[in-house]
């Protein structure tokens, strides 16, 4: 039996743990860059802020005007999400990190509702995060339990559909977009046929839906009717690409703004692929205008192999000399990005007679740079060109401090 | 392996182990500084450190500016001091317990009983101070 385990406004959630001002009011979180909600608290919801409201545009709506706008602060909910992952793992024998807010659980027979409410009790106290958990005899089923917990406050937190007769008393009132992995244009041809609810859709014979939304539909059909089609997954699974892409706060307008931006891009991505242990033997470079701010639209864009390498160095050169042949003067950047392709294992390269890098100097080099970051800080040690405050990094006008990874940045305790 | 920054070039530290001259006896012995971080615990989940601010509670060893290492899974007592969340505040309070009743008795202000809009947010359980 699988659980899903989500915390509510996970982001808001976050945030609240260290600063009770913000406890009952309507709160929501702002995506890099300061555009638009991403995380919205019960009382912002119950306000009318949208998922996606453009922040900016709407911020001086009467009805707005008590919303208190966060900017995001990632390295504070990385850590939370390890720490609930970590009080789950006391909990249960196996646990997956499906995303940052979502986890995976297996259940055994004894653990149902009434122990999922205690994991439940104990995850609000011990890492401050209120959750809903779902419970199922499929993840499929999982994450539609776990909607109807979010939504059903009488449920207490837990809703449970492995019985067969409660979930097809459940199916009944539950639209076809509340289903997992049913996007906007399955429901489009399931309403053309007449399919509106979760029941109706797992009424249809699996052959039809293979047809209308081939065999990643049937596979959610069938969960949906209690055959698990996906397992637990405990590790990520092999890293392809990496990709470093960013919105600037301030549009950029010089080569030498935009030269630091790839740079940086290029550096944190080949961080990135040192981690997994990989090295890239592609790269793509991209750098747009804004698309629908009425300036004229440029999107340049290079891909092409490089020497298998994973530091930073080559991959700058790279990246530079790539970045100035699409570069266009004159223009008005909104976005740049540096993606890193084909990743492979190292002993997986047929070996290079005349390597240009040195692969063990480069190797302690890197190694070396990632450790002092590590220990650091992120940006402690960079390669030259980039500066630390720069003008086309991300807009984070309202950020909390780095209360759980950084000394400086502590919840202060009042005594008096 | 350690570095440091000398004559702005990145430089190897020496450990105590590798020697240009005689053979360091010391090199299959080498185990570094006490790690803090483990030794107080820091990566457990339900361990939070926190800032002090004020000296209210210095009869109590806390001073201002203390870092302390507070756990929320930490288990009240009567007597012993815990961080709450106080009507927006963020304060540091004496746990009481009286008649079956808890009460928190901040330094500042009145006591008052434990109840929804009072939140013990976790038990201190170490001190860390910098500056003695």
């Amino acid at each position: 039996m699988f659980g899903l385990i989500d915390g509510n406004s996970f982001y808001v959630a976050c945030e609240r743990a260290f600063d009770p001002r913000l406890v009952g009011k309507p709160v929501i979180v702002l995506s890099n860059n300061d555009g638009c909600a991403i995380a919205r608290s019960d009382e912002a919801k119950a306000l009318g802020v949208k998922m996606g409201e453009v922040w900016h545009l709407s911020k001086r709506k009467p009805d707005f005007r008590s919303v208190i706008a966060k900017s995001s602060n990632y390295a504070l909910y990385g850590d939370m999400s390890r720490r609930m992952f970590e009080v789950l793992t006391e909990e249960f024998s196996r646990v997956e990190p499906y995303s940052i807010d979502e986890m995976f659980v297996d259940l055994t027979a004894f653990a149902r509702t009434d122990y999922c409410r205690r994991v439940r009790a104990r995850v609000r106290r011990e890492v401050k995060i209120p959750t809903c958990v779902g419970i199922g005899p499929t993840k499929t089923l999982a994450k539609l339990a776990n909607k109807r917990a979010k939504r059903e406050k009488s449920l207490g937190g837990v809703c449970d559909l492995s019985d067969e007769t409660a979930r097809h008393e459940a199916f009944r009132a539950m639209p076809i977009s509340e289903v997992w992995g049913v996007g906007g244009a399955s429901q489009t041809k399931l309403n053309a046929l007449g399919v509106f609810t979760v029941e109706e859709f797992a009424a249809m014979p699996s052959s039809a839906v293979r047809k209308l939304m081939t065999v990643v539909g049937q596979r959610t059909h069938a969960e949906l009717n209690g055959e698990p089609c996906m397992e637990m997954t405990l590790a990520p699974s092999e890293k392809q690409t990496v990709s470093v892409t960013r919105m600037f706060g301030r549009p950029v307008e010089t080569w030498n703004d935009m030269r630091e931006a790839l740079a940086a891009h290029s550096a944190r991505a080949a961080e990135k692929v040192r981690k997994h242990g990989l090295v890239a033997t592609g790269v793509q470079v991209f750098i747009h205008t804004h698309p629908h701010s009425g300036e004229p639209w440029y999107h340049g864009q290079r891909a092409f192999g490089i020497e298998p390498t994973s530091n930073s160095f080559a991959i700058i050169r790279q990246v530079m000399a790539a970045g100035r042949a699409i570069w266009r003067p004159g223009l008005r950047y909104a976005k740049a990005g540096v993606i890193l392709l084909d990743l492979k294992e190292v002993q997986d390269l047929p070996r290079d007679l005349l390597p240009t890098i040195d692969p063990v100097r480069s190797e302690r080099l890197m190694s070396a740079l990632d450790g002092l970051n590590a220990r650091f800080g992120r940006g402690t040690v960079r390669p030259g060109g980039i500066r630390q405050i720069t003008t086309w990094s991300t807009r984070a006008s309202n950020v909390s401090p780095r209360y759980t990874t950084r000394i400086s940045d502590l919840m202060e305790v009042r005594a008096d | 392996m350690f570095f440091f920054r000398s004559h702005g070039r990145m430089k190897a530290a020496y450990r105590g182990d590798e020697t240009t001259g005689f053979q360091s006896p010391a090199q299959d012995h080498i185990e570094g500084v006490p790690d803090l971080a483990a030794f107080l615990d820091l990566r457990r989940p339900q361990r939070f450190a926190v800032r002090v601010k004020g000296d209210g509670l210095r009869q109590r060893g806390i001073h201002s500016g203390d870092i302390l290492v507070v756990n929320t899974d930490g288990e009240p007592a009567s007597g012993k001091v815990c961080v709450a969340f106080l009507h927006g505040d963020v304060v540091l309070a004496v746990l009481t317990e009286k008649d079956g009743v808890w009460w928190l008795e901040p330094s500042s202000q009145m006591p008052q009983p434990v109840s929804d809009d009072v939140e013990v947010w976790a038990m201190i359980a170490a001190l860390v101070r910098t500056e003695v």
